[in-house]
């Protein structure tokens, strides 16, 4: 099955190692990826995406392991597979004395082409800062010129690193339907991120990184549910009925206190919200912001590795 | 192919649009030129002579036009006092004194009488000793030929100017070639601070993610570092020419040659900087660390004859030293240090060394 999954792999990263120093940063990482896909790798800062990534990007070769991009070896076609896929690095400024148009026309040249600059200006909502030098950009649109720079040569396979890193609420948003476009022209995409939500919102499938391994990966969906098929029951703290009540009310699992709240986990929502409103109904109160929750994959990250991802 | 030039393009646009870098690649060597030809230009041209004359005779404006058209003197006319004057406030370096009677004593001599001669003054200030036994020396010269003139005698013995190249330069001649080597040395070696800069900001790692192949990058570098060096050598040139009167006397093939060969050497020598420097900051305290000692121990200021023979003998270690000498020994006839060939061998020799350690130390990312 494995051998048949890498033939059909656009991306085939096969147990790859990588050590600087004493420092394991990559230790035995597999994935494949499916052309359409967007495929994310997840995890807080140091944990060992980017180092993967650039690994596939030809741009550090790995000490031990596999990597096939489109089909090809890294380490022998290298330059082959740099002219079909686009990269998009954490680098902000490029050439800040060149304009937006001669920046990208530059490296249209690279790939021995003519970028089609009209419509990467217009994709990424550049128009208007065309003729501006890239150090008069902001770091939105600093952002979005580094994604159309990954553009510039059509690629077949877009990796996209930390894109949308220290952008506003709405950038974010713009720049998620940018990827949600290329998806849509048929790309096959390979993103790292540390933002649950962005994961969540983005990502096909997704790999959960740390110390340098996958400790899971699968659908959203998959990751939680195979661990969380509970919800969780919130409501606030102060005035909830004892703990041992809580724990003896229909379908509750387990009761956790946390911050300022009490988290009720429950196969059955309705019999344990029916049991709770009866408990304080008898004491003539009722539970502050009651809530129902899904497991998220905050909750998977500090089920997998016993802490929370922080930005 | 197309590849260098767009890549070369974009670097010299980016170059030409960073004010600062072309201040102190272009403007800075200029000004350099201009302040020294300017100060040393004023002590080798002519000499300001006040010319006092108390007789206003035939034979005193006959004198004065000798001195006028012999000398390399100006001459300022006034009385004794106003001379005085103007010596003290700098405007004549000193004043020559033609006495009343001296007419009166020519007539006499050629009346076949033997008068006492009549002495011409030369007033000078003994602390600026050059000038004043030069002006002394061109008075005594002048007026011993007056005097043989005057008396009707035949000269027996005459002095033929005629010349021996040393290593006695007039110093606007020394200082344009030295100026435009110490110029390349600097446009080279600075070349190791935006290429640290780009690894630092991973310009180069998104580069290399680029099909684009790494010799395409250092070309399109030395490329642009040439190109510079061609402006920044007709812009030295001109103004040597120009404003300060040089005189370029050697094959511009040659001394086309050597500047390629300088900035290739020392941009060579850049990239070796930025080998071992990781962050900017280091880059630029180890150019500095380079620099001077470039800058001062290759007879780029004043001849290497004058230092003490042990920083002589570093001097002739430093690149710039032969690159200097090759560009005077080219351009203006100035003395060989070494012969031109072993100029070029050396030259070529610590660019083929330095390559070989860039190649072997310089990290992309």
């Amino acid at each position: 099955m494995l051998g048949r999954a890498r033939e059909d792999a656009v991306i085939a990263v096969d147990d790859v190692r990588k050590a600087y120093g004493a420092v394991q940063a990559v230790d035995g990482v597999s994935f494949h990826v499916a052309k359409g896909e967007i495929f994310g790798l997840l995890g807080p800062n140091g944990a060992g995406k980017t180092t993967t990534m650039e690994m596939i990007e030809g741009l550090h070769a790995p000490d031990s392991g596999e990597i096939h991009v489109l089909g090809m070896d890294v380490r022998r076609s290298a330059t082959a597979i740099k002219s079909r896929v686009g990269v998009q690095l954490q680098t902000a400024a490029l050439y800040p004395q060149l304009t937006v148009t001669e920046l990208i026309e530059l490296f249209g040249s690279f790939f021995g082409r003519r970028p089609a600059t009209e419509r990467l200006l217009e994709d990424l909502e550049l128009t208007e800062k065309r003729n501006a030098r890239t150090k008069t950009l902001s770091g939105g649109q600093q952002q979005r010129l580094s994604v159309a720079l990954a553009l510039v040569n059509d690629p077949e396979v877009v990796f996209l690193d930390e894109p949308t890193t220290g952008l506003d609420p709405a950038a974010r948003q713009g720049l998620w339907a940018v990827i949600r476009r290329m998806q849509r022209e048929d790309r096959t995409i390979l993103m790292t991120t540390h933002y649950m939500e962005e994961a969540e919102a983005l990502c096909d499938r997704l790999a959960i990184m740390d110390h340098g391994k996958i400790l899971d990966s699968g659908t959203v969906d998959d990751l939680i549910g195979r661990r969380f098929r509970e919800r969780g029951v919130h409501f606030r703290r102060s005035g909830a009925p004892e703990k041992e009540k809580l724990e003896a009310l229909p379908a509750v699992s387990r009761v956790v206190y946390e911050e300022d709240e009490v988290v009720l986990y429950t196969s059955d929502v309705p019999a344990t919200i029916g049991g709770l409103l009866e408990l304080t109904g008898r004491a003539r109160t009722e539970p502050a912001d009651l809530m129902v929750r899904r497991a998220s994959l905050e909750d998977v990250f500090l089920d997998l590795t016993g802490r929370a991802l922080r930005d | 192919m197309r590849r260098l030039i767009a890549l070369t393009i974009a670097n010299l646009k980016s170059f030409t649009r960073d004010r600062a870098a072309l201040f102190w690649t272009l403007a800075f060597p200029v000004v350099f030129v201009i302040l020294f030809g300017t100060i040393f230009s004023g002590g080798g041209a002519a000499y300001e002579l006040g010319w006092v004359d108390q007789d206003g005779s035939p034979t005193s404006i006959a004198l004065r036009q000798a001195f006028a058209a012999n000398a390399p003197v100006e001459l300022t006319d006034g009385t004794l006092e106003e001379s005085k004057a103007r010596m003290l406030s700098g405007d004549v370096d000193g004043i020559l004194v033609v006495p009343k009677g001296l007419q009166a004593v020519i007539d006499a001599a050629k009346a076949g009488q033997h008068p006492d001669p009549v002495e011409v003054t030369i007033v000078t200030d003994p602390s600026r000793s050059n000038t004043a036994l030069a002006l002394q020396q061109i008075a005594t010269g002048l007026v011993m030929a007056a005097n043989l003139r005057l008396s009707g005698a035949t000269p027996l013995l005459s002095v033929l100017p005629d010349s021996l190249q040393t290593n006695q330069l007039n110093s606007v001649s020394y200082f344009v070639p030295s100026i435009l080597a110490m110029a390349l040395m600097q446009l080279g070696i600075f070349a190791s601070i935006p290429l640290v800069q780009q690894r630092e900001k991973l310009i180069l790692k998104r580069l290399n993610a680029t099909p684009l192949p790494r010799w395409v990058l250092v070309g399109s570098n030395v490329l642009v570092r040439l190109v510079i060096a061609a402006v920044q050598t007709v812009l030295i040139l001109g103004i040597g020419i120009a404003l300060l009167h040089v005189q370029i006397l050697g094959d511009p093939l040659l001394i086309a040659g050597f500047v390629v060969l300088g900035a290739l050497t020392f941009t060579s020598i850049g990239y070796v900087i930025a080998s071992f420097a990781r962050t900017e900051e280091a880059a630029n305290g180890l150019t500095s660390v380079v620099q001077f000692p470039l800058m001062f121990l290759s007879g780029i200021f004043f001849p290497l004859e004058v230092l003490p023979s042990w920083l002589k003998s570093v001097a002739t270690f430093m690149p710039l030293t032969y690159l200097g000498d090759a560009l005077r020994q080219t351009m203006v006839g100035g003395t060989p240090f070494v012969p031109l060939a072993a100029d070029f061998v050396v030259l070529a020799g610590w660019l083929l060394v330095t390559l070989g350690i860039s190649a072997r130390y310089f990290r992309w990312q």
